[in-house]
């Protein structure tokens, strides 16, 4: 600075500053408080980096033990087994479908009248208990108590008798005997009326008719389920195998990090007494190298039979899928059998493609750092806290926010920037002073309330609703969840619907108005005016609006973990436009959800702080290119 | 002389307060007619109520009196705006090109009317941008932004814009008001060019412009008309002693 060569003599000049003011003080507090933020904020930074990065290396290690203790070996077996039972499932569901298709009215007519036995004894069976228990105490039968809930048990069933739910299916006739039963059964009866019964032989007789003429995709299904057995027996026996040398190893594992811990304490450790104490004990519970080379070499052993058993099945399923039927009349159905009908050639691929894959496993290739990071990146397993293989993948989890927020923009979007453009250009000043408020509102309501709201009316209404016959064009339809990518997609939208409207209708007010007076005085219309001019010159203001919703969707939690359902698993996409009508889980919902469980340090611990990492950077990248757009609008 | 606007007894208010008084007067066609007075005394707005662009402020509105153009009383409810804006260009005091290419902004009145054709538009977009003598400034980049402009370009681009669709009428309020002189030069010559074409009314507060280049020049103080005529008569030989006040700068 030049000031500190001024002379002696100059110093106490006119203009000198003087001491600490006022002013300084105001200015170093706020400079502190901006400084604190970002001391935090690093703070934060560097928290999230150290407790996610030890992942890393942690779930290397996960995954060497799964294959030096040979569950990768058996894990190939098992996942054909895994297709082969799903594969049995799919027809036999395509099976039931048909016939319960066929039996339509006679399944409609038992469902019924059973559904109306069901509603008078949900409404009656309390007051009725309380009869029956207090007779079998035995308690005088003349007694008041027992007359009173005598009499209430009667009214109760008067009144169950009056609302009773429709029957479409059954002959007034029919329904009017089946009351009158229930009018005259005698309190104790525990059996189903006459009816009720009747209708489900009829519905057994008329199963057991159509399954004549199934009978041979019956034999065909049953004869696909029996091919898997041999292998199903072997990839068992391997099984307990491999799981005793994993817990041998990792045993060995948490041993060998503790003796470490020691020897760490021991090197830091200040009196020489101490000191030997600890290295003692470190060497004492030096642990036996686990005998890993013993066992892999009796699995391996295993090896021919796992190929013969793999050349059986694909030899006894082969012929099989000639024998399948070539359609089924109920549509349910069909739609099952086509599915499997596509999967077992690709189930019959799979078969041969294992073979090489036993022949060659090798439980000495190393597992390399970039083989856990790609399994994190490109997994797609999040199985954590199972007793077999903890995967990290992250690929379910972020599919699921995406498609949520999929869903959520698509609705959003157009809601929000049309409100905004209306109120900005064509609302009148009252309906501004309505419709403004009433969005911004939204934002006050707590995203917990809005999930149980999510879940108890808007979930409820919309599966009702997707039963209807008239709906069920729509893909998805009827909806098996009630808790789905969908209903979360619309709640989010409704959280983001005021973050896009208000900074949509920023970016639009941030218009000069000389735009739209030289737009108009050259003959444009109102609309065009707004569509021609004023949309464009906002358009990087709007696109950053979207943006940031887009952000404020991929980062919300609770709405997620309350509405989405909470299945990790990637989405299945055959279904085309329903596969959103699926539950997913959430890179959100999944921290939320875990973390409170997990042990502090472990391996799944640190894959959530990566995962919330990861949607740091995420957010932060949305949020600053966001910001880029509305500079380049202020430009 | 053909009349091209025909103001009788005009007043006009804002929310309730009057800024025009009774103004009548007769616009003639082809030829410039300035709008002169001090500021505050109403000559913008007289000049937008031509193409009635004052629609736009709330609660602003003509209470009294009518105007004719081509004869026509364009405050009648079944006017089409849309229509009439397009028979009236305006130009404003500070340059106002949309965020768009040069040629889009030229284009734009053209593309309004639904006019697609590429050759077509090229070719009236060349015109109009060679009438407003900014073709060879810009020929070599019509598809950049028009805020790579000078300002002075940017005034002449409006220009462009405001007769591309050919006006018959062409209202500028100070549009040399963001200027530099050398600027102003060419706009004041762009002027005498398109007097041939166009009925021109200009506001200015600068004497000597409206000297050089108006044919007629109106006086106006505090809402009301003092004296209109020939610019030459107005200020040679000003009838009222306010307007010799005001063109001998004594004003005030
Ligand atoms: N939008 C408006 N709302 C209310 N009053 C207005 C509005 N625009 C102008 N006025 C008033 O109307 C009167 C005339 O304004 P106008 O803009 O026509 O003056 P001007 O002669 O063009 O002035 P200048 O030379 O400064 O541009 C002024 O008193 C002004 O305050
Ligand atoms: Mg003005």
């Amino acid at each position: 600075m030049p000031n500190e060569e001024i002379p002696e003599n100059q110093a106490a000049h006119r203009f000198k500053k003087r001491g600490f003011s006022f002013e300084s003080a105001i200015r170093y507090f706020f400079a502190s408080n901006a400084g604190l933020t970002i001391v935090i904020l690093t703070l934060i930074i560097v928290f999230l980096l150290k407790e996610g990065l030890g992942f890393f290396p942690g779930y290397r290690r996960e995954l060497e033990v799964y294959r030096i203790a040979g569950l990768e070996f058996v894990d190939i077996s098992r996942k054909n087994l895994t297709d082969h039972e799903q594969l049995t499932s799919v027809l036999n569901r395509a099976y039931y479908a048909e016939i319960n298709g066929k039996c339509g009215r006679e399944l409609l007519r038992s469902q019924e009248a059973n559904a109306l036995f069901n509603a008078y004894t949900d409404q009656t069976s309390s007051t009725r208990d309380l009869v029956l228990n207090n007779t079998q105490a035995g308690e005088n039968k003349e007694s008041k108590i027992l007359a009173a809930l005598g009499t209430n048990f009667a009214k109760q069933k008067a009144k169950a008798l009056k609302s009773l739910p429709a029957t479409p299916h059954l002959s007034d006739r029919e329904r009017h005997d089946l009351i009158e039963s229930i009018r005259i059964r005698s309190l104790e009866s525990t059996e189903d009326p006459a009816l009720v019964t009747a209708l489900a032989e009829e519905f057994s007789n008329a199963q057991q008719k159509q399954a004549e003429s199934l009978i041979g995709m019956r034999a065909t299904i049953d004869a696909f389920d029996a091919a898997g057995a041999e292998l199903s027996m072997l990839v068992s026996e391997m099984t307990e195998m491999v799981t005793a040398t994993k817990e041998k190893i990792q045993d060995a594992d948490i041993l060998e990090k503790d003796r470490k811990t020691l020897l760490a304490a021991a090197s830091s450790a200040k009196d020489a007494v101490e000191r030997e104490k600890l290295t003692a004990e470190a060497l004492a519970s030096l642990a036996d190298k686990p005998d890993v080379e013993g066992p892999i070499k009796k699995l391996l052993e295993r090896r021919p039979q796992c190929s013969d058993a793999h050349r059986a099945l694909q030899k006894s399923v082969e012929p099989l899928a000639a024998q399948l039927p070539e359609s089924l009349s109920q549509p349910e159905a069909s739609r099952l059998l086509s599915a499997a009908r596509q999967t077992f050639p690709v189930f019959i691929t799979n078969l041969e493609k294992t073979l090489p894959a036993i022949r060659d496993w090798n439980d000495k290739a190393p597992v390399e750092l970039t083989a856990a990071i790609g399994s994190f990146l490109t997994g797609k397993d999040w199985v954590t806290g199972g007793e077999w293989q903890d995967f990290y993948g992250i690929l379910p989890l972020a599919a699921g926010s995406l498609m949520i927020s999929i869903v959520a923009l698509v609705l959003a979007i157009p809601s929000g920037i049309g409100a905004a453009v209306y109120v900005n250009q064509f609302a009148s000043n009252r309906e501004q002073s309505l419709i403004k408020p009433v969005i911004e509102f939204i934002q006050a309501i707590p995203s917990v309330v809005l999930g149980f709201i999510g879940i108890l009316v808007f979930g409820s209404v919309l599966r009702d609703l997707s039963t209807w016959d008239s709906l069920s064009w729509i893909p998805g339809f009827p909806i098996e969840e009630r808790l789905n990518i969908f209903t979360a997609g619309c709640l989010l939208a409704l959280m983001s619907i005021p973050t896009i409207f208000s900074l949509a209708e920023d970016a639009l007010n941030n218009v000069p108005s000389a735009y739209a007076e030289a737009s108009e005085a050259l003959g444009a219309s109102r609309v065009q005016t707004t569509f021609r001019v004023i949309i464009p010159a906002a358009f990087s203001g709007i696109l950053a609006a979207v943006l940031l919703g887009f952000g404020r969707v991929i980062g919300e939690t609770m709405v997620v973990l309350l509405v989405a359902g909470n299945r990790i698993k990637i989405p299945d996409f055959t279904s085309g436009l329903g596969s959103f009508l699926q539950p997913s889980h959430t890179l959100t919902g999944i921290i939320a959800q875990e973390l409170g469980e997990v042990p502090l340090g472990s391996v799944h611990y640190r894959a959530l702080f990566v995962v919330g990492i990861l949607l740091f950077a995420v957010v932060l990248t949305i949020n600053a290119t966001a910001h880029r757009f509305v500079n380049k609008m202020k430009r | 002389m053909d009349t091209a606007i025909e103001i009788k007894n005009l007043t006009f208010a804002y929310s309730g307060k009057q800024v025009l008084h009774d103004v009548t007067l007769d616009i003639p066609v082809r030829q410039v007619t300035a709008f002169i007075g001090p500021s505050g005394c109403g000559k913008s707005t007289l000049l937008r109520c031509f193409n009635r662009i004052n629609d736009r402020i709330p609660n602003a509105k003509v209470t009294g009196g009518s105007i004719y153009v081509h004869g026509i009383d364009i405050n009648r409810r079944d006017i089409d705006l849309q229509e009439l804006r397009r028979r009236i260009g305006m130009v404003f005091q500070k340059y106002n090109p949309f965020p768009k290419s040069i040629y889009e902004n030229v284009a734009f009145s053209l593309r309004l009317s639904g006019l697609t054709k590429r050759t077509q538009l090229d070719e009236i977009v060349e015109n109009a941008l060679q009438s407003a003598a900014l073709w060879d400034e810009v020929k070599d980049r019509l598809h950049s932004s028009a805020f790579g402009l000078s300002g002075g370009q940017q005034q002449r681009l409006c220009i462009a814009r405001a007769i591309a669709n050919q006006p018959e009428i062409l209202l500028m309020d100070e549009p040399c008001a963001a200027l530099d002189p050398l600027a102003t030069l060419k706009i004041e010559e762009l002027i005498y060019e398109l007097k041939k074409q166009y009925t021109i009314v200009i506001v200015t507060h600068n004497m000597a412009q409206a000297t050089r280049c108006s044919d007629r020049t109106a006086f106006m103080y505090l809402g009301k008309l003092i004296e209109y005529g020939p610019t030459m008569q107005i200020f040679e030989t000003p009838k009222e002693p306010q307007t010799e006040a005001y063109v001998t700068g004594t004003f005030g």
